[in-house]
């Protein structure tokens, strides 16, 4: 399917390359237009996940009623039959599915009395469960049996698992993400773990059980202190998962070289010429093989000019870098409804307000930026950010204001990387649109969230992926 | 071996990568970070001119923690020693198995210069006790030693100890300790993320065929393959 005005660059020729130029243009600086709009939330640009319920107590609706008796409370339950044969088990399950977008879910058992038989289970089952069946007895379902000490999962022979527990024991059963199991404490102990199985995918729901006359379980959902240190267990877990991560080896000197290509592809020149200077002297000394894929064809074309814009644009000195751009590249500035050229509008007027000269900024916003208002169609980014502008007249101190965060250096940012990215774009060799905006390490990084966010999308399980917070933080990835 | 993957087209996933918000001053931070660690400290300085970013330790600290890298990785270890103390005299004192290493290297120079009776001496009086009180040092001692029986050293079994390779460890190692010593991150995070982007595609791998990148040199965008 070929589109006239697609992105696709096949080969464009002299003749045609100013209408080809006009799409890129638009396209070029539509993309930093969508960064200006993330700079105006306050809050990380990670999406808002939907916070995951936890339990919090016993579901009193589906459990086995006529054989157990659960309290007022919901957090303990008591077997007030006579326990006959193996289908009138006392089973209740929490009132919520365990969460699954974090590393591990745990909770813990008190077995108040073990009553006649001390036939307790803990365990989990899904939805479906036969709610009069030990956990573990029927498919779906895994439970560890206070009687025998074993470990059922969807049969009716036990596994040897740990020990037998019975009255003043705390047992805790958990879900590990990380590492697909089961696993089982006793009195603050691990006693084992097992893989969780395929087939018990979908949600779990932590599920105790009593089956014999006087049986009293207490149950603990997080709202008291565990017996088990779970926070110790989950630090550790999650440390093995890191030393697997750091054991995956990478091409040589790659890290060296996608900063390189970073600092070239913005134009940071002088950062970049001392990087060079250091490596020539590093030990032993830094080479980047061609064969390496570093292709820089098409990102040392124009890297003192556009260093020199980005200067200016970084001081404010909109209307220095707008002439320096009329001199060098006045194929950018030509069309004056480009996003480049509104962009860089904008930033005057941005410039005016911070000085206090809003006479000044009237007169520019009525010269230049009225003409990108009042667009028809709905979420224009150009009306967005223009109507934004426009209303930083308003405060007396805009920069406290809703709007102020465009009068912050990242505002000034964007603009210096959009027209950044329209100087790349008119580099004969250029072969690759997206080469203009996108630096490698962009890329992967982005490749990175795109997969994590596929792993933990659609019920998937696992801490989620926040490439923001891990680079804030401040302990070791 | 049913294939039951999800497949995920190219027009899809870029629509999904093209989503992904990613902070320019993110990107920065990361850049920074790593120039700071790696102790290119002029670059660190450029960088912040030119970008605005501002470095996450004092890169005054930088200078002086390169200036000890840099007489490890060329075989300066009295002169190491000295700059490490005088940075921080805490280092080597909680850092036994370190500061054998250094003298481990210090020896190692002495026999590479044909010092030998230097060599001895200070295999006697420095490196000796040490080996006694530990059994891994004296193992590393006796391994260091035995270069001194060799005429041909670039053959003997233990000849590695010579190679540049073995200064360069020692001096990573150095470098980790007094990043470690100012409160700081040994490694940079770039590397990590790139190890985490290999992994997280293997994990994907399992559940669904979608567009990878294999090369991360140039972050090229691999069709899927189902």
């Amino acid at each position: 399917m070929n589109s006239s005005n697609s992105n696709s660059n096949n080969g464009q020729s002299n003749s045609c390359k100013s209408s080809n130029f006009d799409n890129l243009n638009q396209d070029l600086g539509l993309h930093f237009l969508e960064l200006a709009r993330i700079g105006s939330s306050k809050t990380p640009v990670e999406m808002e996940e939907d916070e995951e319920e936890a339990p919090k107590e016993l579901n009193t609706i589906n459990s086995s009623g006529g054989f157990l008796v659960v309290a007022p409370d919901k957090l303990s339950v008591k077997y007030t039959s006579v326990s006959l044969h193996g289908h009138d088990v006392g089973v209740v399950q929490a009132d919520k599915p365990a969460p699954m977008r974090r590393l591990l879910y745990y909770f813990e058992i008190y077995v108040k009395d073990a009553g006649a038989k001390g036939q307790i289970a803990i365990g989990f089952t899904n939805e479906g469960f036969k709610m009069r069946r030990q956990p573990g007895w029927e498919v779906n379902s895994c439970g560890y049996h206070g009687d025998d000490g074993l470990l059922y999962r969807g049969q009716g022979k036990g596994d040897a698992f740990g020990p037998t527990y019975t009255t003043g024991d705390t047992v805790g059963g958990g879900i590990n993400y990380a590492s697909q199991e089961f696993f089982f404490t006793k009195n603050g102990a691990i006693v084992g773990t097992v893989s969780k199985e395929k087939e018990m995918k979908g949600h779990l729901f932590p599920t105790i059980a009593v089956h014999s006359q006087n049986e009293e379980v207490h149950v603990n959902f997080g709202q008291k202190k565990f017996a088990f240190d779970v926070k110790e267990y989950e630090a550790q877990e999650r440390l093995k998962q890191q030393m697997t991560i750091e054991k995956i080896s990478l091409p040589p000197n790659i890290s060296y070289g996608l900063v390189r290509s970073y600092l070239l592809h913005y134009g940071y020149e002088d950062t970049l010429n001392s990087f060079d200077l250091a490596s020539k002297s590093t030990i032993p000394p830094i080479c980047i093989a061609q064969e390496n894929g570093f292709d820089e064809q098409d990102v040392v074309y124009a890297l003192n000019q556009r260093k020199t814009i980005r200067q200016l644009i970084r001081n404010g000195e909109i209307d220095a870098a707008m002439n320096k751009l009329r001199d060098w590249y006045p194929q950018i500035v030509q069309d004056d409804k480009s996003a480049a050229c509104f962009l860089l509008h904008c930033q005057k007027f941005i410039e005016l307000i911070r000085v206090g000269a809003l006479e000044e900024a009237v007169k520019h916003g009525r010269i230049e930026l009225y003409k990108f208002f009042g667009s028809a169609e709905a979420d224009d980014p150009f009306d967005d950010l223009v109507q934004k502008c426009v209303a930083l007249l308003a405060y007396e101190r805009p920069q406290e204001s809703p709007v102020g965060y465009l009068l912050e250096e990242s505002h000034r940012d964007v603009v210096a990387d959009t027209v950044n990215a329209m100087i790349l774009s008119t580099n004969p060799k250029m072969k690759d649109v997206h080469g203009c905006i996108q630096s490698y390490l962009e890329r992967l990084l982005r490749q990175l969230t795109a997969c994590c966010l596929e792993r933990s999308a659609n019920g998937g399980q696992g801490e989620t992926f926040h490439l923001h917070r891990l680079l804030n933080s401040s302990r070791e990835i | 071996m049913a294939s039951s993957k999800k497949l995920i087209s190219r027009e899809e996933w870029e629509k999904r990568l093209n989503n992904v918000k990613i902070r320019k001053e993110d990107m920065n931070k990361l850049v920074m970070n790593f120039l700071v660690t790696e102790g290119y400290v002029e670059a660190a300085e450029k960088f912040r001119m030119e970008s605005g970013t501002h470095p996450d330790i004092d890169l005054a600290t930088i200078t002086d923690r390169m200036a000890v890298k840099k007489a490890v990785q060329c075989g300066n270890v009295e002169d190491a020693i000295e700059k490490i103390n005088d940075l921080n005299p805490e280092i080597l004192d909680t850092n036994p198995q370190l500061f054998f290493q250094l003298q481990q290297q210090r020896l190692i120079e002495l026999i590479r210069n044909g010092k030998v009776e230097e060599a001895l001496e200070f295999a006697q009086e420095e490196l000796a006790p040490r080996g006694e009180e530990n059994q891994s040092f004296l193992e590393e001692l006796e391994r260091t030693i035995s270069l001194l029986v060799f005429e041909d050293t670039s053959n003997c079994p233990v000849g590695e100890l010579l190679d540049i390779s073995q200064r360069l460890k020692t001096a990573t190692e150095v470098n980790a300790a007094v990043l470690t010593s100012q409160s700081h991150e040994k490694d940079p995070k770039l590397p990590s993320l790139l190890k985490m982007l290999i992994w997280a595609q293997n994990q994907l791998d399992k559940k669904a065929a979608y567009p990878c990148i294999n090369d991360l040199s140039n972050a090229r965008l691999e069709d899927p393959t189902f």
